[in-house]
């Protein structure tokens, strides 16, 4: 437990490497980071890691080792460069303080109000107990939290200096926990108060796999694993800040890691960082040639976690149709399906952007949280009017549009219809003739983007059976897109 | 302890109010969690209406419940706007809503109807197991829409109507199914709104037919929007097969007077 037992604050130290994307779709970054935490670890092996691109350590038992803070800083950030990646370290009292060390670093921006500050240096680091003075220039809208800091700047309180200024007591009134908690981080405390002592009974769960497992199946039980962990919390009204997750090998290596939690992360939000941290774990060494004992000496045999730093679970209102209870209802369904199906077999859309139908709906893996690339709320000049297609052909049906002398319809570089299209053959159905039609609409899309480029007519076609169809003409070839009924 | 409940979500008039973000949350939130997490539980059981799960105004009469009946089999003749409307009204009442074997439905129709993308389970391609798929999409979704293989084998039908008895769920199978209570199809459609070479497609006149055993042994024909203009499903009260009044082109900027007629009296 880091340093609050003394009554000191403690030092943490960030490190931060720049430009890493936040949450990517499919967690290959998220592993890439590992590289950086593998070399963090040289110099502590208790790395917590934030997110990717970003992880903290206590800074106070290193540093006496490395020859102080400032040493350690340079030599993390050093240590990491090494590596290729772009790093910035920061050393501050407490979390937050830390990581805006670590940007402050990067953006040159002075310490204390004597220091020019040097831009691009590698490791910021901010004296003991100066921390608050450190914060107080920082906008109020650095805290994660959008709701109060609006709130703040309304009321006048536009730095961290000035909400740290104001009457604790005034704050609880006003805010509420959330704001008390938010107030200790601007007076470069941590934000709750710890949970004394060590937990009275063993929160953690573990699962051990006879015979041993791959990491997908692993990382599968790590569901329900979370699942336990987080019920025997909440059995004793506490939530964890962190967990720890705990691999061991059938040859006895082990992996260890720290992720943050702060009572936020759903059973499967930890399931998906226990993936991340089994994605690292190496395979079969190579060159073994006695088969499948190699392979069972790659295993894994035991997967743990550990809650840490309990703290005194606060609450959440539920909602008035109990939104936990039914998403937990979903979930566990979910989960079984991946169990059976494969994670990516099970979906839920997403409402996206785009031109054509088929461009406006992403699908995402249950429990996978993804933002699509294009959002549904800007304007699409071009869009296919209103009402949508009830059909939508993942891959587009082959087709053939002739007009009344037989011969195929065609749209000229001008959009002009060779003949009006007289009958359609959808995929394998039977030659139908066309009632009405409209277009062509031609569309040209991400010229600039080869692999993505399209430039096509579209056609809203109506058959003799009553049926609607989209259909698109692209380099002489027809293609239904859709189906309106 | 369930009539207690009953009384709760009678005098809130959850149903009343479709969207589940826009309900009062204060009020049993903050009797604690234990109490409210029993009421939400019981607010989700009770919760979507006992015995029968609403459906759009127009589709009402054609189902002998009035809705889709919980424990039911609900048959569709292809998975198509037909299907995505009979499952709309329930998912915006806060139910979920599973899909497999359908890789190929249209997410943005079904929110043009009502339906909620964020409660979409969506399993594409179930492949031999699907019965199993339906089963635990069953457990947690109120509706599963599933495209059957051809003729499914009669032990796997009776194993799936003996899950949805006992769970209270509805199946709507996009396709066969034997010895469903009913079954709808678009018998005769009309397209409004585009012509030869001009226009677009704005709406649909259909006739859809009920058919079935018990309460539909004599077929139901009900003519309606489907989509009127604005997206909606309403019904339409002219009745003529033959004839659609709905003015082409982009003369027609508002609802036809027929739909705007009918969309009134439905509200």
């Amino acid at each position: 437990m880091r340093a609050e037992r003394t009554g000191k604050p403690a030092r943490i130290l960030a490190v931060w490497c720049p430009g890493w994307p936040e949450e990517d779709a499919d967690g290959a970054e998220a592993r890439a980071f590992g590289h950086v935490v593998t070399v963090v670890e040289d110099f502590c092996p208790e790395v917590e890691v934030l997110r990717p691109g970003m992880c903290v350590l206590g800074a106070r038992g290193p540093a006496r080792y490395f020859g102080g803070e400032d040493a350690l800083a340079r030599k993390i950030a050093e240590a990491v460069a090494a590596h290729g990646f772009d790093c910035h370290t920061g050393v501050a009292d407490g979390q937050f303080a830390a990581c805006l060390a670590a940007r402050a670093g990067r953006l040159g921006r002075p310490v204390s109000p004597g220091d020019p500050g040097a831009p691009g240096a590698p490791g910021v680091v901010v004296p003991p107990g100066g921390t608050r003075q450190f914060l107080a220039s920082y906008p109020v809208h650095v805290l994660a939290a959008p709701g109060l800091a609006g709130q703040l700047a309304r009321l006048g309180i536009r730095t961290l200096g000035d909400f740290a200024a104001l009457p604790a007591r005034d704050v609880a009134g006003r805010f509420g926990a959330e704001g008390t908690a938010f107030q200790r981080v601007a007076r470069g405390q941590e934000p709750r108060r710890l949970a004394a002592g060590p937990p009275r009974a063993d929160l953690s769960t573990a699962l051990e796999f006879d015979p041993p497992v791959h990491a997908e199946p692993a990382a599968f039980a790590a569901k329900g694993l979370a699942e336990q962990m987080l019920a025997g919390l909440a059995a004793c009204g506490l939530s964890c800040v962190r967990v720890r997750v705990r691999v061991t090998g059938a040859d006895g290596r082990e992996s260890a890691r720290l992720w943050r939690h702060d009572g936020l992360l759903s059973a499967l939000a930890v399931a998906q960082r226990v993936r991340w941290q089994l994605d690292g774990w190496p395979p079969a060494r190579a060159g073994g040639d006695d088969g499948p004992a190699d392979e069972a000496a790659a295993g894994i045999t035991l997967l743990r976690l550990v809650p840490d730093q309990l703290v005194p679970e606060e609450g959440r209102q539920l909602g008035l149709w109990g939104d936990d209870l039914i998403s937990g209802r979903v979930e566990r369904a979910a989960v079984r399906l991946q169990a059976m199906l494969g994670h990516e077999s099970v979906a839920h859309p997403l409402l996206a952007g785009g031109r054509g139908p088929a461009e406006q709906v992403v699908l995402v893996p249950f429990g996978d949280m993804r933002d699509p690339r294009f959002p549904a709320d800007r304007p699409w000049p071009a869009r296919i009017p209103p009402p949508a297609p009830a059909t939508v052909y993942p891959v587009p049906l082959t087709a053939r549009v002739i007009d009344a002398t037989g011969s195929p319809v065609a749209v000229t570089g001008r959009a002009v219809v060779s003949a009006p299209p007289d009958a359609l053959m959808a995929g394998d159905s039977p030659w139908l003739a066309i009632t009405a039609w409209a277009g062509p609409w031609p569309v040209t899309e991400r010229w600039w983007d080869e692999q993505n480029a399209t430039r096509r007519a579209r056609f809203q076609l109506v058959t003799e059976d009553g049926s609607a169809w989209l259909a698109a003409i692209e380099l002489g070839r027809w293609q239904i897109e859709a189906r309106y009924d | 302890m369930r009539k207690g409940i009953s009384q709760v979500t009678g005098a809130l008039d959850v149903f009343d109010e479709p969207s589940a973000d826009a309900a009062p949350v204060g009020a049993i939130g903050l009797i604690g969690n234990a109490v409210s997490s029993e009421v939400a539980e019981a607010l989700r059981i009770d919760g979507l209406s006992t015995g029968v799960l609403p459906v759009l105004p127009a589709l009402a009469e054609l189902l002998p419940a009035g809705g889709l009946a919980r424990g039911s089999v609900v048959v569709v003749d292809r998975p198509g706007l037909l299907c995505l409307a009979l499952v709309a009204a329930a998912s915006a009442a806060g139910a979920w809503c599973g899909v497999a074997g359908i890789p190929d439905l249209g997410v943005a129709a079904a929110a043009g109807l009502g339906a909620e993308p964020a409660r979409l389970m969506l399993v594409a391609h179930p492949g031999p197991g699907w019965p199993q798929v339906v089963t635990s999409m069953l457990e947690a979704c109120e509706v599963v829409v599933v495209r059957p293989p051809a003729r499914p084998p009669a032990q796997i039908r009776r194993r799936l109507e003996g899950v949805l008895r006992r769970g209270g769920g509805v199946l709507v199978a996009a396709g066969e199914w034997e010895g469903a209570p009913v079954r709808l199809r678009v018998a005769r459609r009309s397209w409004a709104g585009i012509g030869d070479g001009y226009g677009s497609l704005r709406a649909c006149r259909a006739e859809v037919v009920a058919e079935g055993r018990g309460a539909v042994t004599r077929p139901r024909r009900r003519w309606m929007w489907l989509p009127a203009p604005d997206g909606t499903v309403i019904p339409d009260e002219t009745g003529d097969a033959g004839r659609i009044d709905f003015p082409a082109g982009p003369a027609a900027a508002g609802a036809p007077t027929a739909a705007e007629a009918s969309l009134r009296a439905a509200r």
